[in-house]
């Protein structure tokens, strides 16, 4: 154990610098992905059928594909288009698309959930059609999709440690530097482990203090 | 799951190469690329030591490292001229042929399937196993452990070959599979196993870490060649690696790839021999 916390004291900066990369990739994501969520999820809930096509066909196959292998996508397809993206900007763009695709259908679901009576009265006290998106039916929607959303936070950070395969400095890649040298295997592993857990759990705990205050009643 | 992952990266490696023909195949040679760039951007991993990893400073550091300073040596003058691309095992040829990087040097073993698709340089290691034991333990030798028979226990990583790969040298050995290094050293150490099997250089570096408490069998099998990978169809760029390796070998810049061989594995690589060029021997 002695051996183990050394090890850990000499890896804490290389370590958390993993860590905040970690925060940062899947906070970008989440943001990123959280905008264009939103015009997938209304586009999705309103436009016509021949505009809602393109948004259905790009849902589908982000939810239908591996996030590993968007990531390998992302970062090769660009390549040889001539646009060399670095690891991190290829990781997030991955993660950005897989949470806007998330994001847009579970957004889709909450506008449609909105009893009808809500848009009708909307419409008949004269608001057009952005009018009654601001201020009747999204922020309805985001109290029931905030839950779902927390969640896609949450599968953000686990995803973002598939982004050590292409060579991002994540905590994963890092912890596995750490164990390259050092040999302790499972006991860095269990630590990684542990800080993943110890940051969803924070996020999961957020998202329900948030939802007691905003969320339906 | 690696040979899954190394599909999948290929798979979509070269399925984007075909969404574009070959651009800069002739336009102009990586060497000119490189010396207008003024640095060197090298793929190599960061979690296998002694080849590259990353010390206690952070600093990523081995054998792989120097070789690609090596290079750069050669092209700037510089050993420092070098840019280091992370990338995982899965990640080498892909990152070759999408054009990522310009040369991986990252303990890539020459096969004649992977030479179809990338170009090998000259080669600057050859890997094999071998066994290392306790020192002033049971067995003295590899004849001693093979005399011994099934009398002896030997770790090993993990691995679907492993079985096989101690069986090669030691046909009535019991064999220990451990699924990791700290494991399978361990084993050793509290006498569950008699020898440990591994690779060459791993145990070399090891044995340096920890000098005295640890001897080598004397028998190394399982040879495998490690060298650079390069894009295929730029031959200035192969030939003017292919001179910076061979003559840290052979030539003027022995020096370097000694003191790295040193460093690294703890043994002296032999002086090239004054007079008639041993490799055309």
């Amino acid at each position: 154990m002695q051996a183990f916390l050394d090890q850990l004291w000499i890896a804490r900066w290389p370590l958390w610098d993993g860590l905040l990369l970690t925060a940062g990739i899947a906070a970008a994501a989440i943001a990123f992905g959280t905008l264009l969520g939103g015009i997938v999820g209304v586009q999705l809930a309103y436009a016509p059928w021949w505009l809602r096509l393109p948004f259905r066909l790009y849902v589908d196959i982000m939810r239908g594909t591996p996030v590993l292998v968007l990531i390998l996508a992302a970062f090769y397809i660009p390549a040889v288009a001539g646009l060399s993206l670095g690891p991190t900007e290829a990781g997030t763009l991955a993660l950005t698309l897989f949470a806007g695709a998330h994001i847009g259908e579970l957004l889709r679901g909450s506008l449609q959930a909105i009893p009808p009576g809500q848009a009708e009265a909307g419409r008949s006290i004269g608001l057009t059609f952005p009018q009654l998106l601001a201020y009747v039916l999204l922020p309805q929607a985001a109290r029931s999709a905030l839950p779902p959303w927390i969640n896609t936070g949450v599968e953000l950070i686990k995803g973002s440690s598939l982004l050590s395969i292409i060579g991002v400095g994540e905590l994963l890649l890092r912890t596995q530097e750490v164990i390259g040298r050092t040999f302790m295997t499972i006991q860095f592993y269990i630590f990684a482990g542990i800080v993943y857990l110890v940051i969803n759990i924070a996020l999961d705990q957020l998202g329900k203090s948030l939802e007691r205050r905003v969320g339906q009643h | 799951m690696f040979q899954n992952l190394t599909r999948i990266a290929a798979g979509i490696g070269i399925a984007a190469c075909t969404l574009l023909p070959a651009t800069d195949a002739s336009a102009q040679s990586k060497l000119k690329e490189v010396l207008n760039r003024g640095k060197l951007i090298v793929g190599t991993g960061s979690t296998n030591p002694p080849w590259h990893f990353r010390d206690e400073k952070n600093q990523l550091v081995g054998f792989d490292i120097e070789i690609a300073k090596i290079i750069a040596q050669g092209l700037f003058d510089d050993p420092n001229k070098v840019e280091f691309v992370n990338q995982a095992s899965d990640a080498r040829i892909p990152n070759i042929v999408t054009g990522k990087v310009d040369i991986s040097c990252q303990f890539v073993t020459v096969t004649a399937a992977r030479a179809q698709q990338v170009a090998f340089t000259v080669p600057y290691y050859r890997e094999g196993v071998s066994l290392m034991m306790v020192a002033g333990g049971p067995y003295a030798d590899y004849a001693a452990l093979k005399a011994a028979g099934s009398k002896v226990t030997v770790s090993v990583l993990q691995n679907v070959f492993a079985e096989k790969m101690v069986k090669d040298a030691l046909p009535e050995a019991k064999v220990d599979q451990f699924d990791s290094v700290d494991l399978m050293y361990q084993a050793l150490n509290s006498g569950r196993a008699q020898a440990a099997a591994t690779d060459s250089s791993s145990l070399r570096y090891y044995m340096k870490q920890n000098a005295g408490r640890y001897v080598d069998s004397g028998y190394s099998w399982n040879p495998q060649t490690y060298a650079c990978i390069v894009r295929q169809g730029d031959q200035d760029w192969l030939n003017f690696v292919n001179v910076a390796l061979r003559e840290s070998m052979t030539g003027t810049t022995f020096p370097l790839y000694k003191a790295a061989f040193e460093r690294w594995f703890g043994e002296t690589p032999p002086e090239p021999k004054i007079g008639f060029p041993q490799e055309f021997r």
